[in-house]
């Protein structure tokens, strides 16, 4: 009786991630559907339950004026043809989302079932130093959690997770996994790592920290324009622990299977979800 | 600059600020140069060696990248030409295992100075860069390969090349190196010491060094420019930190003045689809 409960009670909470760190094409979806499609037959080898490909992964990042041109529509043959392939495994795809409102987003949409169950458009359009964004696309403007079999999960799309008040929503509103996609660029200096890996690190773990859940980063490698992409992908235990890292510079298939649970138990010692409070008064907001 | 002065103490140690690893640095840049020649699908590249250390350093990577077979060198003097310089870039092509082969640029240049007399040390200078710069190119083309540039950051934002000559390039694995992050790779990777020591020349006549004729070293241009542009001071503040004013003047005048030879293709705008303006469509 009691044995029959427990399973009842219990929701698979085990998953295997994988994190493609691919080069892209840029500006050419035949040819990174076809590189999605080879990343997808590797990940099923390995037993990859989701597969998170990076930020504008079918169509490369620093697109300026091919932006227009290598828009899709959420329902396009390209992503239908992802989501029948993947099964049954979950795909999460970046690509530029042309919105029935005729606008573009940086968007990334997760294909389960052999269908588009979840999308998230980018929120923080880096419009700086060597970014251009805001010149091409529109930001999003919901943030939504997204169901897995598994329980919940929130994504974010690089810069977002430099604001830290989404991430704190989605742990808040129920996400034990944080996936964040990306192509961040690379810079190096004195270290071995490069100096914008240092970043992304610190963020990633402060924010597994902070928000006590699992954060899977998903970074591009490659070239564009003379600017690379370093890769570092990796994947944060809740509290901070660095579980599985994919090395810098070349294309690889990281793996590594993760138990939503830890969060709960993390969150049971470390209640500060719990604690957030919206009732402070005063001057600043 | 007087002696004791901040510059003084700052001397080394803006330097040290632009340390890069080594090993990171030769990873990122070969990849660079393996990704360019592979997204051209061409076969390799071509480098002029002039026995200095940013072409030394150029050919380096190159080999490092797509293995010395698919490195073509040329050595490209003229008959004034330092003979050190063409015996340094043979010592260089050796070490690396690369191909290489002599074209004596002189018979062209005399011929085009024959009918254009009076022409001074720099126009004849120039001219032998652009003549370098057609070799290059033709060869590529022969060899299906792409021409490997070899001028570094600091040069480049002094203006200190030939518009068209040695600026021209597919590919340019130096172009992010301060002259001092061109010299520590260099001997990261253990190139010949003859090379990496060598006061730094373009060899435009007898004796000539890059120093004496810019009027001040490349590690004080260097530090200025790190100060400059990675740091964000004014040019007021790096006065202030102690440099020589005449020096800093000269350098943010330099770094003006020539911007037109970093953007080479001014197109005049007439449509609402201008090249580069309109659509400025990346490269892969």
């Amino acid at each position: 009786m009691l044995a029959s409960t427990l399973t009842m009670a219990e929701p698979r909470a085990s998953l295997t991630l994988g994190l493609a760190q691919i080069d892209c094409r840029l500006g050419d979806v035949e040819a990174n559907l076809e590189r999605h499609l080879a990343w997808i037959a590797k990940a099923r080898e390995r037993k990859v339950d989701l597969l998170i490909f990076p930020e504008l992964s079918l169509t490369g990042y620093r697109l300026l004026h091919l932006t227009s041109r290598v828009a899709l529509p959420p329902g396009a043959p390209a992503l239908e043809r992802l989501a029948q392939a993947a099964r049954p495994m979950s795909v999460l795809v970046g690509f530029v989302e042309a919105s029935e409102r005729g606008v573009l987003h940086n968007s990334a949409v997760l294909l389960s079932g052999g269908a588009p169950v979840h999308i998230h458009r980018k929120l923080y359009l880096p419009t700086y130093g060597i970014f251009q964004e805001e010149r091409f696309f529109r930001a999003g403007k919901r943030l939504d959690l997204a169901s897995f079999p598994w329980g919940k999960a929130g994504v974010l799309i690089c810069e977002d997770l430099w604001h830290p008040e989404l991430a704190r929503r989605l742990a808040v509103a129920g996400a034990k996994l944080l996936i964040v996609t990306s192509a961040g660029p690379g810079r190096i200096g004195p270290g071995v790592d490069p100096v914008s890996h240092e970043s992304w690190e610190m963020l990633t773990r402060a924010t597994a920290l902070l928000d006590t859940c699992w954060v899977a980063y998903c970074n591009r490698v490659g070239w564009e324009e003379g600017s690379f992409y370093p890769g570092g992908s990796h994947v944060v235990r809740p509290g901070g622990e660095v579980l599985a890292q994919a090395p810098f510079l070349d294309e690889n298939l990281l793996v590594a299977t993760i138990d939503l649970r830890e969060s709960d138990r993390l969150r049971w010692r470390l209640p500060l979800l719990e604690d957030e409070r919206n009732d402070i008064e005063g001057p600043v907001q | 600059m007087k002696g004791g002065t901040k510059a003084d103490q700052n001397a080394g140690r803006v330097l040290d600020l632009l340390t890069l690893n080594g090993g990171l640095a030769v990873a990122v840049l070969t990849r660079f140069i393996r990704d360019a020649v592979e997204t051209s699908g061409t076969a390799g590249v071509v480098v002029g060696l002039s026995g200095g250390v940013d072409s030394s350093l150029s050919a380096a990577l190159a080999a490092r990248a797509l293995g010395p077979e698919r490195v073509h060198a040329f050595l490209l003097p003229y008959r004034t030409s330092s003979p050190e310089s063409a015996a340094d870039a043979r010592v260089v092509a050796e070490h690396l295992g690369i191909p290489h082969r002599v074209i004596d640029i002189s018979p062209m240049i005399d011929a085009y100075f024959a009918i254009e007399t009076g022409a001074d040390a720099g126009r004849r200078g120039n001219k032998m860069a652009r003549e370098r710069m057609t070799i290059l190119f033709d060869q590529a083309k022969r060899l299906n390969a792409l021409v490997l540039g070899t001028s570094n950051k600091t040069e480049i934002l002094l203006g200190y090349s030939t518009v068209f000559g040695d600026n021209a390039s597919s590919l340019n694995p130096l172009g992010d190196l301060y002259k001092h992050q061109v010299w520590q790779l260099a001997r990261h990777l253990g190139l010949p010491s003859e090379v990496v020591s060598k006061a730094p020349s373009a060899d435009l006549w007898p004796g000539q060094t890059d120093e004496d004729e810019l009027g001040f070293s490349y590690a004080l241009a260097d530090e200025i420019l790190c100060l400059l542009f990675d740091f964000g001071l004014s040019p007021a503040d790096v006065v202030e930190q102690g440099y020589d004013e005449r020096v800093v003047t000269r350098i943010v005048r330099l770094e003006q003045q020539f911007r037109y030879k970093r953007r080479l293709m001014l197109i005049a705008r007439l449509s609402g689809s201008a090249i580069n303006l309109d659509q400025e469509i990346p490269r892969d």
